[in-house]
């Protein structure tokens, strides 16, 4: 079905916009923003700094590792010297009969964590003055566990794993769509510009050389999707061994789950690759034309689908997952949040494969003739008219 | 390769570009087609690519035992009027990549761009981006990707244009050398000089009709029936002793000492110049024969005035 021809363009397309070392360059960089992120966020982590806490003789609370609750000896009106004067205090608190004023320089982060802490405190102040039990107060807190049970077998819940990774996907997915859009409307309206396409014309057939064109470029979005995705992995990676200092665990990785993904991205990408140099073919000058915008039509079935992620059994994520043109968002979804006999994803796949192989034809047509005509742009009436013609080359 | 184009028509929107065009073009010969813009050349040309299809009329493509509609494009090389190559890659990466499409492997490949890149001696360049070279120099490495596959024909539109003199020169020398090598050669140009040197075989065209065709020869008997001579005297004339010594002659006396005889028919010549002699020596007798572009013009002209006003 691809002829050489496909693929020596889709090579060329490929490495034209692949310049290694700018890549490596701005990966570093990537690396080196997440690190910068990741180091500020620790350095600027007041959770584990500690705080001394002046408190009156006779409130008994004990001190935990953020907070070191004292008790001095001087006067009220000296403490409250002392926390303006100098870092002797980072609070002073002064209960009445009705509440407890912190007194404090300035708001911060952790006076949020204090009054967690002293709420705790009077709570149990409270229950023990009522001579409750911890059980009693603990029931008074939570008089009921709530729990859902889905009867539907096929359900796994919407707070699995899997959603991370169908969330995943769609962003992986609009990371592969976008570099399409870029690259494609670039390479065709770019060609057309430089005057290649008569060139090009003599020696491919327009079907061979969109293919070739989709080919690549498709290639390109998976390149970025994979490097965002080994990106975001080191990311996650880094943060949790190192920042966060816990052991690495990918057992919520669901290899089943992710060898249904893989197909539908890939012809996904394709699909919609092959939709946007239709209309980039249509193109004539990209600063002025109104058709790009409709390239992004590509990113509503992610949209769609992120819309109803969390009804992954509703009629709506079941419709999206079935019509050819959004499944390639909604049933790698579907498939990672619900149970499905393997049939649904393979038929659904086959459908977005002979929607890929029609919408193929169509595209060939209208590059066909979009690519030959210079200085004006055809309307929609033609570029329909072209699409249901049966010449492709 | 050869050629035969019968009766065809095309039309686009409201201009009618080609009207009732047949010529023919015979295997390795190099065939000129020649005109104004817009006389049609450019839309005959995508019609024999196959770019475009006549409304009505045929083209009969044979090659071998092979018959086609157009030129199929394993045997095309093509320059087109509308050119261009990748500006921001380098001349050898753009000529790969188009050999590469043609089906050239990797070692042929680079046996044509030796061969090609030492013929334009654009050897020393091949390195460079192509936005980095000169015009002249951009539509050698077009000329070079219009034959690295080494076609059977060989169509090029405005193959001259953007070039200076000895860089036509060098064009010219190029097109001679693919006629040599058997390689049939179709070319739009305006450069009438450089045509006449090459062309074996010439269509001169306007607002989408053929004007003339054929050999150069025979272009010049289609367009000067007549032909003229130059006569130069030892002694000026006046037109009253032209007057009396060649009453039934077709001449006009361009300078005192220099008079332009057209002739209508053998013998003429010889039974003037013995009427002459007797009154005045004469220095010398010239036949005049106009060049191409003297022709296209005269062509033009008598055209335009057999064209009913709009």
């Amino acid at each position: 079905m691809i002829s050489k021809q496909s693929i020596t363009v889709a090579k060329w397309e490929f490495l034209r916009f692949f310049k290694w070392k700018q890549q490596l360059i701005s990966y570093l960089i990537m690396l080196g923003v997440m690190g910068a992120v990741f180091a500020w966020s620790y350095f600027v982590d007041e959770g584990r700094q500690q705080y001394r806490i002046a408190v009156p003789a006779g409130l008994a609370i004990e001190s935990t590792e953020q907070f070191q609750f004292q008790q001095p000896t001087i006067s009220f009106a000296e403490q409250l010297q002392q926390l303006q004067a100098d870092e002797t205090w980072h609070a002073v608190l002064e209960p009445t009969s009705e509440q407890v004023i912190i007194h404090t320089k300035a708001g911060k982060k952790w006076q949020q964590q204090l009054q967690t802490v002293l709420q705790e405190y009077y709570r149990q102040q409270y229950a023990a003055e009522q001579g409750w039990t911890e059980a009693q107060l603990t029931k008074l807190q939570q008089p009921v566990r709530l729990e859902m049970r889905f009867l539907d077998d096929n359900y796994k819940g919407k707070d699995r794993p899997e959603k991370l990774i169908a969330l995943a996907v769609l962003f992986m997915l609009l990371v592969g769509l976008s570099t399409a859009f870029g690259q494609l409307l670039m390479s065709i309206t770019g060609e057309k510009q430089q005057r290649v396409t008569e060139q090009l014309y003599a020696i491919v057939t327009p079907q061979q050389w969109i293919d070739g064109k989709v080919l690549g470029h498709s290639l390109s979005a998976l390149k970025a999707m994979f490097t965002t995705t080994l990106m975001m992995l080191l990311g996650f990676v880094v943060g949790v061994l190192i920042f966060a200092n816990k052991p690495l665990q990918l057992d919520w990785l669901n290899f089943g789950v992710l060898a249904w993904l893989l197909p539908f991205a890939l012809l996904g990408v394709v699909l919609c690759a092959t939709f946007m140099a239709a209309i980039a073919a249509s193109i004539d000058d990209p600063n002025t034309s109104g058709k790009g915008a409709v390239m992004m039509i590509t990113w509503l079935p992610l949209l769609f689908t992120y819309l109803v992620i969390d009804s992954p059994t509703g009629w709506a994520m079941t419709l999206l997952s079935w019509l050819p043109v959004t499944s390639f968002a909604a049933m790698p979804v579907r498939l990672a949040m619900v149970e499905l006999p393997w049939w649904q994803p393979a038929l659904s796949l086959l459908l977005l494969v002979a929607t890929l192989y029609w919408l193929r034809r169509v595209t060939g047509r209208i590059f066909l003739r979009g690519m030959q005509m210079y200085g004006k742009e055809p309307s929609w009436g033609d570029i329909m008219r072209w699409a249901l013609s049966n010449k492709a080359d | 390769m050869q050629i035969t184009v019968n009766d065809i028509q095309k039309s686009y929107a409201t201009v009618q570009a080609v009207q009732g065009v047949s010529f023919q073009i015979r295997p390795g010969e190099i065939f000129a087609l020649l005109g104004p813009n817009g006389a049609g050349k450019s839309s005959i040309i995508r019609m024999l690519v196959g770019m475009t299809r006549p409304d009505s009329g045929s083209i009969s493509v044979q090659h071998g035992d092979e018959v086609f509609d157009h030129v199929p494009r394993r045997y095309l090389g093509y320059l087109p009027e509308d050119r261009g190559l990748y500006i921001d890659k380098s001349v050898e990466k753009n000529l790969r990549y188009l050999a590469q499409l043609h089906g050239l492997s990797a070692t042929e490949t680079e046996q044509q761009l030796e061969h090609w890149l030492a013929v334009f001696e654009l050897t020393d360049r091949r390195k460079e981006e192509l936005k980095q070279l000169s015009k002249g120099n951009q539509q050698k490495v077009q000329l070079i990707a219009a034959v690295i596959h080494r076609p059977a024909l060989v169509i090029l539109d405005e193959p001259f244009s953007g070039l200076d003199p000895i860089n036509q020169e060098k064009v010219v020398q190029f097109l001679q050398r693919l006629r040599a090598e058997g390689m049939t050669v179709i070319l739009s140009a305006h450069q009438m000089a450089m045509v006449e040197k090459l062309a074996d075989h010439m269509l001169l065209m306007a607002k989408g009709k053929a004007v003339l065709a054929g050999t150069l020869s025979e272009i010049r008997t289609q367009a000067q029936p007549q032909p003229e001579v130059l006569i130069e005297t030892e002694r000026a004339l006046t037109p009253a002793e032209l007057e009396l010594w060649l009453p039934d002659l077709d001449w006009q006396l361009t300078a005192p000492q220099r008079l332009t005889l057209k002739l209508s028919g053998s013998g003429q010549l010889s039974d003037c110049l013995q009427r002459l002699l007797p009154h005045c020596p004469l220095r010398a007798v010239t036949m005049q024969n106009p060049d191409l572009h003297q022709l296209y013009l005269n062509a033009m002209s008598q055209h335009q005035q057999q064209e009913p006003a709009v």
